[in-house]
């Protein structure tokens, strides 16, 4: 369930980030140096949601010897932390190079169907809930309109000596999930959070979803 | 099938219809009756011979002729039985005011599901039940429990809200606002949002729907039927708090309560949404009078200075843009008068409001190409007659003018006159500066100069 997801993006070509899914620790060293350092590893077990609340999530991991101790510990964390969870292994992604952070996401309202979000990352969308929406099916002009709709999109452009981000790849994005959400009319939830954008490219970083 | 037996029957019969006062029964009769409506009108009630001088019949099934429509007042518990035999007689449309279905909870749930049951056995078409009524004021048809018939006009009125729908109805009269069709949805167990808009897009009598909206049902088909519709639909939508109380899985979850998804579904169906009901007709007249603009370049003259700030921070905020006027009708404005006054827009005309300097004003300002719609601003004070202002821009919008003006008489009792000119001239008026400027952003709005933009499914 935890990887369905990534494999639901890539189907509908969103560019995700390089990942393995591992179950020892000689083969999170061996998907370590396949993925290239830096890495980040993520716990993964059907019965946690939220992996950073029980140190399930470790950033930054440069060298063979680190990813081994993280490994260890993080299974002896999570454990401890959370007795009795299902553990299915860890994730490796190749740590995301710092862009800017969007996130897409959709919901199915009982009236409406599913529904898109869009929205700055991080505080913006936590504190200002600076995020716009759309019905389904959202084409690529709907997309832009929401893009462009939300009050923080000058950033996107390139505000203040900031390099402009790619729009085109934010579209691709929004109407891949929207192929998506209709071929699996099951997800009731689903966040891509972060969409790290890039100015010639954009690669969800972390996502998840809650079907029925 | 064909609203036509609900808004334009040529025959009703009213179930329940009395002889006491304050039953509903004998409201909906009385108003049938008393408003000018031609068709036939036949009282039913198995207890009485004859109300208000009509023939009663115990049964719809005794009516001599034919029967389009049929409005029931009967208590819930008789409501199944009588439109079974309305079916039976080949009654159409149905009006259903009596309550006590799925409002009530799962009985009445189950009650409605038999009543729409029958219905559609019959191939009827039935609006409620727990409506308050439809009116027509042009056929003069009040089968409502409204106690006035509205002023006649191209707005029509779809309202979730029984009796707080009906009091607006009322309360549009003070407005001087004309409306055509007053429609109280009910429970929409058979004629929703849909079929109401699919039938007043169709209407020649509608140029404006308005819409006071609880919920809707069928949410894409919604969407799908209002995109299709090119007159102006307004909706107020209550109910803006957060649904649900489940656990929060995701941040779209947390963030996408109904109030943000009915704000994008109504965006894309093209629906403008307004905040509030001052809002809801304030818009409604002014796009039912007034022509498209060709953009939203605002022109502004005022007598008073402060009316035409608040005026132009008004039209900022609503993404309207107060342009520069063009030196030659800067020019031609300075000749008309005193000065003191400013010949830049807003044009202040430092006090003089004379049929001269409105009318000449108004009429550069409208001739200019960077002015693509007007507000005509009025301070009243005791130098000044009111109707004199007033009869200078319905003059000007009488003759050829295909830009709209938006006018704004302020100062209370002393401007009745004005706004009774401009009202007769066919120019919508607000008291306010604010309430002009939302009502122009409407228009605007609506012919695509401001965001509002259709698409989806």
């Amino acid at each position: 369930m935890d990887m369905e997801i990534w494999d639901r993006l890539k189907d509908e070509n969103i560019p995700v980030l390089p990942m393995r899914q591992v179950s020892t620790a000689a083969e999170a060293v061996e998907a370590a140096k396949a993925l290239g350092y830096p890495v980040v590893m993520k716990i993964l077990s059907p019965d946690i949601s939220h992996k950073s609340d029980v140190g399930g999530v470790v950033l930054d991991l440069g060298s063979d010897g680190e990813v081994k101790e993280a490994y260890h510990k993080m299974m002896e964390r999570v454990t401890s932390q959370v007795p009795g969870a299902s553990i299915q292994g860890v994730m490796l992604q190749k740590m995301a190079r710092s862009g800017l952070e969007v996130i897409i996401g959709a919901k199915k309202d009982p009236q409406f169907g599913h529904v898109i979000m869009f929205g700055l990352g991080g505080i913006f969308v936590e504190i200002c809930k600076d995020v716009s929406f759309r019905v389904t099916p959202v084409n690529r002009e709907m997309a832009q309109q929401m893009i462009l709709e939300i009050k923080g999109s000058p950033i996107l452009g390139g505000a203040r000596g900031r390099t402009a981000v790619d729009i085109e790849a934010m579209i691709d994005v929004i109407t891949g999930l929207s192929r998506l959400l209709e071929k699996h009319p099951e997800i009731v939830e689903l966040d891509i959070n972060p969409l790290v954008v890039y100015p010639k490219e954009a690669i969800a970083v972390d996502a998840r979803m809650l079907v029925d | 099938m064909t609203l036509k037996s609900i808004f334009k029957p040529d025959s009703i019969a009213v179930v329940g219809a009395s002889a006491s006062m304050g039953k509903w029964g004998h409201t909906l009769l009385k108003n049938l009756l008393n408003n000018g409506y031609e068709g036939l009108v036949y009282p039913v009630n198995p207890r009485e011979t004859e109300i208000m001088g009509k023939t009663c019949f115990s049964s719809v099934l005794d009516i001599p002729g034919p029967v389009d429509l049929a409005v029931i007042a009967v208590p819930s518990s008789l409501a199944l039985a009588i439109t079974e035999e309305c079916g039976k007689k080949g009654v159409k449309g149905i009006i259903m005011i009596t309550a006590g279905f799925s409002e009530t909870g799962d009985e009445g749930r189950q009650l409605e599901e038999q009543l729409i049951e029958i219905v559609k056995r019959y191939n009827m078409r039935l609006i409620g039940p727990n409506s308050l009524g439809v009116v027509n004021s042009h056929t003069g048809m009040n089968a409502s429990i409204i106690s006035r018939l509205p002023h006649r006009g191209g707005i029509s009125f779809i309202t979730q809200s029984g009796t707080l729908g009906l009091a607006l109805a009322d309360w549009t009269m003070e407005m001087g606002l004309g409306l055509h069709i007053v429609v109280s949805t009910g429970n929409k167990a058979n004629i929703d949002d849909i079929d109401l808009l699919e039938y007043l897009a169709e209407d020649p009598n509608t140029n404006v729907i308005a819409m006071y909206v609880e919920g809707i049902n069928r949410g894409r088909e919604f969407i799908r039927t209002a995109k299709g519709i090119s007159k102006p639909i307004l909706a107020v939508k209550t109910g803006r708090t957060k649904s649900g109380s489940r656990a929060v899985y995701s941040h779209t979850g947390s963030l996408a309560g109904s109030d943000e998804v009915y704000s994008a579904a109504f965006k894309q169906s093209g629906i403008i949404r307004v905040e509030n009901i001052d809002d809801l007709f304030d818009s409604a007249l002014a796009l039912s009078v007034q022509p498209a603009p060709n953009g939203k370049q605002v022109g502004i003259i005022s007598n008073g200075g402060g009316a035409s700030i608040i005026a132009s921070d008004a039209c900022e905020r609503a993404g309207l843009i107060i342009p520069p006027l063009q030196q030659e009708t800067r020019e031609n404005i300075k000749e008309l008068v005193s000065g003191f006054a400013s010949a830049r827009n807003p044009v202040d005309t430092a006090g003089l409001a004379t049929y001269e300097v409105y009318n000449g004003t108004v009429r550069q300002m409208l001739l200019d190409p960077n002015i693509d719609a007007m507000i005509v601003i009025y301070v009243h004070t005791v130098m000044w007659d009111s109707s004199i202002p007033a009869r200078a821009i319905v003059d000007i919008h009488r003759g050829t003018c295909t830009k709209p003006i938006i006018a704004c008489w302020m100062g209370g009792k002393g401007t009745e006159k004005g706004v009774d000119i401009l009202k007769a001239g066919g120019l919508p008026n607000y008291p306010v500066p604010e309430r002009a400027v939302k009502a122009l952003a409407s228009l605007v709005k609506h012919h695509g100069f401001l965001e509002n933009v259709k698409g989806g499914i």
